[in-house]
């Protein structure tokens, strides 16, 4: 049974009239999108449509030129640069090339982002709750293993346990599937879809039309950095910015 | 893996003090220490850099203080004025002029040197023993040492009593009216020359430590975005960076410190005689002291490189 978004709850993320401009060049422009709890959310557009932007403006690695950001009730748009990071608590993040701590094992590169976001959880916790996450995620037995000896699906499945692991109340990844193959892709987007069903909103950019389609869950469509479609779960119908990527 | 959820969080069992204490010194101490052993290959032209700069600065320091000393000593000898009495001076006489010197705000002290007492101190003084051997009479005079309290008023007493009838025309005094200035003068100089030298080291040591250390950021500055990624706050990414350049600067200082100290104790031993008289002041007390400062100025600079470079990495 697909779990159903937390539509009557307040958005956990809401964009209102968001534009971001990188000199005259707009990246962005009049984005107003809302994101649930327990929802797993597709965005998608061709290249330079604005996808990372707006996932960066969610994560506040850039700050908006115009509208405003929430994130589980804090104003990233007007945070100032000390207090970004918590901001970043509440965003787990996932990212194509998984950017990994390279010096520190699976199980140290989770338990790091715990304790990066929670000084009070000792280490013994941090030890538990990450290999509880690399054990979500199917790596268990993985995780003194160091990221390079991990395969990219591996690595990917790390990653997002790091992300998950604090239990943040928003997941973002971008093009979490692009270093991938298809079948890991698929298992990848499993993972999003159990992570949505904690009560997680996920919002996903990709280009993988396949694993968009066949999921069926919402897609927010961006194309020239504007909203152009946002269709709801289910009602997944043509790729109308295809014929222009 | 649909049912699988990972564990909420639990309060440890000990105080939430003692952990957040535990994983703040394993943040900033263990975390640091670990990436310092892990990237000592690229802190390795800092460390090198550091330590060549603190030696020198420690050289110097040692420098400029024997020559400060000099400068003391010198400064103390010449405003030692030597009054000489005419031989057969009466002693009425020469105590009135004693007290009109003691009585004078500028005279610190006045102290009366009879000819035995000039011919004993001669004994002493290596050369003289011979001239004072080869006359049958005490060819020394007695005089009246007077310690004025600033140099220059030095040539005012002169002026004030060499012409005085008990002070012996020929050789009224020691003053000499240039010696003191000349040796001021190089000494000058050379507190200039060292005080540009230390100024200059320092800018080099500066700059090169900054872009050894930028270096050693850049190299790691991937690490440094995921960690901002993953929501680190900014103490967490910065402190171990801090930690790590005070390591490297704390380490360039004991190697300088302890050269610097083997040097000056090699001098000290090697050339006792001589060295006190080229490094006035310069003891094992004082190389112990500059070992110390010449540490604690690499742990400074290495710390204080690091919070700049950083702070330019960041801004970036």
């Amino acid at each position: 049974m697909r779990p159903q978004a937390n539509r009557h709850h307040p958005p956990i993320v809401e964009l209102i009239g968001v534009g971001r401009a990188y000199g005259s060049r707009v990246a962005v422009d009049d984005i107003h999108v809302a994101l649930h709890p327990g929802e797993l959310t597709f965005l998608v557009g061709p290249s330079g449509a604005g996808k990372t932007t707006l996932l960066k403006l969610i994560n506040r690695e850039i700050r908006p030129t115009a509208g405003e950001v929430w994130v589980a009730g804090l104003p990233a748009h007007r945070l100032k640069p000390s207090k970004v990071a918590e901001v970043r608590r509440k965003v787990g993040v996932v990212f194509q090339d998984f950017k990994l701590l390279p010096a520190l094992t699976a199980l140290e590169n989770v338990a790091f982002a715990l304790q990066a976001s929670d000084l009070r959880v000792s280490r013994n916790e941090a030890r538990e709750r990450s290999l509880d996450a690399l054990e979500a995620v199917g790596l268990h037995d993985r995780g003194s293993s160091f990221p390079n000896q991990l395969s990219g699906g591996q690595q990917q499945r790390v990653a997002i346990a790091r992300a998950v692991v604090a239990q943040p109340p928003v997941l973002i990844a971008d093009e979490p599937t692009g270093n991938l193959d298809q079948d890991t892709a698929l298992e990848i987007m499993d993972l999003f879809e159990d992570i949505a069903a904690w009560g997680t909103a996920v919002l996903v950019a990709t280009h993988n039309i396949e694993i968009v389609t066949r999921l069926q869950r919402r897609v927010v469509t961006l194309v020239d950095g504007r909203l152009v479609r946002d269709q709801p779960a289910g009602q997944t119908g043509r790729m109308a910015w295809l014929a222009s990527s | 893996m649909a049912g699988v959820v990972v564990k909420g969080s639990f309060r440890p069992r000990g105080g939430v003090i003692r952990v957040v204490a535990a994983n703040l010194l394993r943040s900033l101490f263990g975390n640091a220490a670990r990436s310092w052993m892990r990237n000592l290959g690229s802190t390795a032209p800092a460390l090198g850099s550091m330590t060549l700069l603190l030696l020198m600065t420690g050289l110097v320091g040692l420098t400029a203080l024997a020559l400060h000393n000099l400068e003391q000593e010198q400064a103390m000898q010449a405003s030692l004025l030597h009054v000489y009495l005419r031989d057969g001076a009466p002693m009425a006489q020469v105590y009135d002029l004693w007290s009109r010197l003691e009585d004078d705000p500028r005279v610190g002290g006045v102290v009366f040197v009879s000819k035995d007492d000039a011919l004993a101190r001669a004994q002493h003084i290596p050369g003289l023993p011979d001239l004072a051997n080869a006359s049958e009479s005490n060819p020394f005079p007695a005089s009246l040492d007077v310690q004025v309290k600033r140099i220059g008023d030095v040539g005012a007493i002169d002026a004030m009593v060499r012409y005085d009838p008990i002070v012996d025309p020929v050789v009224p005094s020691s003053y000499d009216r240039g010696a003191y200035q000349r040796v001021q003068a190089v000494l000058f100089g050379l507190a200039i020359a060292g005080f540009a030298f230390v100024g200059l080291l320092g800018f080099v040591a500066v700059t090169v430590t900054m872009n050894s250390i930028k270096a050693a950021i850049h190299s790691r500055r991937d690490e440094i975005a995921i960690m901002q990624l993953v929501g680190a706050p900014r103490w967490m990414v910065r402190g171990p960076f801090v930690v790590e350049g005070a390591i490297t600067g704390a380490l360039a200082g004991v190697f300088a410190g302890a050269i610097t100290f083997g040097l000056a104790m090699a001098g000290i031993a090697g050339a006792s005689n001589s060295f006190t008289q080229f490094a006035p002041g310069v003891d094992t007390t004082v190389a112990v002291l500059a070992a110390v400062v010449v540490i604690g100025a690499g742990l400074a600079l290495g710390s204080g490189s690091s919070v700049l470079s950083l702070r330019r990495h960041m801004e970036s």
